[in-house]
């Protein structure tokens, strides 16, 4: 153990050395920005790995790490271990936390300008209302739970009058009638349903008062203090990444097929479809990643109706601003 | 031991049985309105993906494999330790059961938060080896002929002497029984870890990517992959095992097992009071340091004390009460429901192993199966089959709890002294009767150590059900705390659950002394 630290200590020294007569160089060095993303690599992601392939990044002297994330990771507390510097949230969550927890998060953009999540059903028992919900039964992620109730409250449905099951993001038991409907991706999810035969019908909850954001992009007022040059580097690049990627939505996908989507267990088709749903729901008048005060308004009023107390200071437009 | 060509067609006849009749359901679509795919529409979906496999099989099989490695080795040095000084298993006791006990499902995310991929996997595989192979070190180390013992003691040799030229070859078929399990345990908890954890390779991930395509065929390929290597593992132990069994056991009965001087002891009331309360500060004593060395701050990680706030000071403290109490209500009585089930399966699928090996080693692929095929992959299958209610609970808690239970009850049956069974087979009783009279008594410790196995695994297979199913009780109170960002409830849960598991096993412990106390048997450890 001492041998090793030694060793450790020792191999410091050597790599301190060697940069000495570089130092000025290393102002001019890429500086670490880590980036903790909110669920496995697919096509939500894809402006991200479009700026990463095309240096975009680099170029605004960061040296990007990305952590890809899944059902055990929770985004926000990635930021309080200190693994990531900036990730991408559900605005309810992090908003709840900040309320209830005193968490110091701060959201400084959004990606999705409206929530992709919604009521997907099939098109042979076609849900298309918050109405048509009563009686049936409706598969949610745990942790979505709290925004159909949302919504249910907004469309004057009564939550008792819906059985809400949980929901293990496998298609399965809507494709074969065990449940009336899920929440999911709409962006995603119709596409697997249709290559098991069926087509499906959805809606979005923002389209029936749950008018959130979704991937709202946050940090902690500490890095937000610390690495502000960085964070406003890195909306830049991502905006410019996305820019790309929307362009042409089915364009850039493919490229990603031997690398950032390589063992996933999903086709390009798949994707393509994705990217090209999510498109409409990324795309702001403001540039990617806007937060209009119209919108944020929008946010803070749905999330009221669940009884979570957003106010204007948790938004920081500020670095949209600088981009 | 020859090998008998006939027992192998037998074995390979019923299991050619068992792919037939799955294919024909999977055909006709019989089973869960045809979500049950037929084994040929799987191996060549298998076959069709197999370009994305290697990198996965890699990663997986590297997380188990470190775990299992340091795993087991851990187990086993603590296993002789424990064995040969009991003083010291007394003072860990509440530290293994708590080990034995973590719910898997709760410490995963916290694993991920803590460190980086891949330690998480390789934890959760050491974890997941580290009882079994302990417990099977104990047991077999102390379930030894004392009359071989006292002939080293005899001749002047020390403990250390009798470990080595005693204790260790009576030991080995048991501690590879033990290594036996814990191959399983410990692809299921890398599998585990990485479905959670957020790398880019491992089975569990590719799991992940595959869930939301509705491809039953698919998720049914990558658990057959998983099984294959927890098979191969199983069997290289099961072979070792078995070569090594038959030329360890005594000739003659022995009259006595090997008493340790702890056991005959008995200790002034004051040291008992502070083994116990020593045993139970020390699982306490390593969250709090394990906490502070590893420096998560304190909103995510919760001490002891932070707990206590949380649960009895905070003003919030009555709405957290509120919901921990009403979700054991939900999951106390099927935990308890679950144990009984899983007990019984096991016992009855020990004794036709007895009565009838051919059919049960034909059912035991699809039993391990049931171990590594991930539960996530099997759920929708098992709720279109049973509904959202008690059944499935059942269903998916008996799963979890049967394998071990019935493996270590099988164990026990082997055990048996032949000397024992010849005295009723030398008066002409049946296979059935020779079980009632000799094998059965004389597995009773084991019995009751697949009792004391089952019971954290029952409230850990009930919490899984409710978690993916049924969306009640503590399961589903953990998932979604996870959800709103609630630590200190998922904390609570976890502390919780395993309070309750270190709970269920002692009230096995007190009944096990009780009767093996009567019947003169020491228990096995």
């Amino acid at each position: 153990m001492s041998l090793n630290m030694q060793r450790r200590h020792f191999l410091s020294l050597m790599g301190a050395a060697a940069t000495l007569p570089l130092t000025s160089r290393l102002a001019y060095a890429a500086t670490p920005l880590t980036f903790q993303a909110s669920w496995i690599n697919d096509a939500e992601f894809a402006g991200y790995f479009a700026a990463m392939d095309k240096g975009y990044y680099t170029e605004q002297g960061l040296d990007l790490t990305y952590l890809s994330g899944g059902p055990d990771v929770i985004p926000e507390s990635a930021l309080i271990a200190g693994k990531a510097d900036v990730t991408l949230t559900t605005p309810d969550t992090t908003i709840k936390a900040i309320v209830e927890q005193g968490a110091p998060f701060k959201i400084i953009g959004a990606q999705y300008q409206k929530n992709p999540i919604g009521i997907v059903s099939l098109a042979s028992n076609p849900i298309k209302t918050p109405q048509d919900l009563v009686g049936k039964t409706l598969a949610v992620p745990p942790v979505n739970v709290i925004s159909v109730e949302a919504m249910l409250k907004i469309s004057g449905v009564d939550r008792a009058s819906v059985n809400i099951v949980p929901y293990a993001y496998d298609p399965t038991p809507l494709i074969k009638g065990e449940i009336d409907a899920s929440l999911d991706f709409t962006t995603n999810v119709p596409f697997s349903i249709k290559q098991a035969g069926p087509d499906a019908t959805s809606f979005l909850l923002y389209d029936f008062g749950f008018t959130t954001f979704n991937d709202t992009v946050v940090v902690t007022t500490d890095v937000l203090a610390s690495k502000r040059r960085e964070l406003v580097a890195f909306l830049r690049a991502s905006r410019q990444g996305w820019d790309d990627n929307l362009a042409d939505p089915a364009a850039l996908p493919p490229t990603f097929a031997e690398t950032w989507f390589k063992g996933t267990g999903r086709s390009i088709e798949n994707e393509v479809y994705f990217n090209t749903a999510q498109k409409p729901l990324i795309e702001a008048s403001g540039g990617i990643f806007s937060m209009s005060e119209d919108s944020i308004a929008a946010n803070i009023e749905a999330l009221a109706a669940v009884g979570i107390n957003a106010t204007r200071e948790m938004f920081d437009t500020t670095l949209l601003e600088e981009i | 031991m020859g090998i008998d060509l006939r027992r192998i067609y037998g074995s390979i006849r019923n299991l050619a049985i068992i792919v037939i009749v799955w294919e024909i359901l999977g055909r006709l679509q019989l089973v869960a309105s045809g979500a049950l795919p037929p084994p040929s529409a799987v191996v060549l979906r298998l076959i069709k993906d197999w370009g994305d496999y290697p990198g996965h099989i890699g990663a997986t099989i590297f997380g188990a494999g470190v775990g299992f490695i340091i795993g087991n080795a851990v187990a086993i040095a603590a296993g002789v330790l424990f064995a040969l000084y009991p003083l010291t298993s007394r003072v860990a006791r509440g530290l293994n059961i708590a080990i034995f006990a973590l719910p898997a499902i709760a410490i995963s995310p916290i694993l991920v938060l803590t460190l980086s991929d891949p330690v998480p996997r390789i934890v959760l595989a050491a974890i997941g080896c580290y009882f079994v192979t302990m417990t099977a070190t104990v047991v077999g180390l102390t379930q030894v002929d004392a009359r071989s013992v006292d002939v080293v003691r005899a001749y002047g040799g020390g403990k250390w002497k009798a470990l080595w030229l005693v204790q260790w070859r009576s030991a080995l078929p048991v501690i590879l029984s033990g290594l036996r399990v814990a191959a399983p345990n410990a692809v299921l908890g890398s599998i585990l870890a990485e479905f959670g954890g957020g790398g880019r390779w491992g089975l569990g991930v590719y799991l992940l990517g595959s869930l939301g395509r509705a491809e039953p065929d698919r998720l049914w390929g990558i658990g057959l992959v998983a099984t294959l290597i927890a098979a191969a593992a199983y069997a290289v132990f099961a072979l070792i095992a078995n070569s090594i069994t038959g030329s360890s056991q005594s000739v003659t009965v022995p009259t006595s097992l090997l008493r340790s001087d702890e056991e005959g002891r008995v200790r002034p009331l004051w040291q008992r009071g502070a083994l116990i309360a020593s045993s139970i500060a020390l699982p306490f004593a390593l969250w709090w340091v394990l906490l502070l060395a590893l420096r998560v701050p304190a909103m995510i990680a919760k001490t002891p004390a932070g707990l206590l706030d949380y649960l009895v000071l905070l003003p919030s403290a009555p709405i957290a009460q509120g919901k921990l109490v009403a979700a054991l209500a939900q999951t106390l009585p099927m935990t308890f429901i679950g144990m009984a089930a899983g007990l019984a399966l096991a016992f009855a699928l020990a004794l036709c192993s007895q009565l009838w090996p051919a059919v049960v080693r034909a059912f035991m692929p699809v039993a391990l199966v049931t171990q590594t095929m991930p539960l996530v992959a099997l759920t929708p299958l098992l709720v279109l089959m049973l509904g959202r209610g008690t059944a499935v609970i059942l269903a998916i808690t008996i799963s979890v709890t049967f394998f071990p239970a019935f493996v270590t009850m099988a164990q026990g049956l082997l055990m048996v002294p032949r000397a024992a069974l010849e005295v009723p087979k030398a008066y002409g009783a049946s296979l059935f009767t020779q079980l009632r009279l000799v094998s059965i008594p004389s597995s009773l410790p084991y019995l009751f150590a697949a009792t004391r196995l089952t019971a954290p695994r029952a409230l850990l297979g009930v919490m899984i059900a409710e978690w993916l199913a049924t969306g009640t009780g503590l399961g589903n109170l953990l998932n979604q705390s996870r959800g709103y960002l609630d630590y200190g409830m998922i904390w609570s849960v976890a502390f919780v659950s395993v309070v309750l598991s270190v709970l269920f096993y002692q009230v096995v412990v007190v009944v096990e002394r009780r009767v093996l106390g009567r019947f003169g048997m020491a228990s096995a450890q």
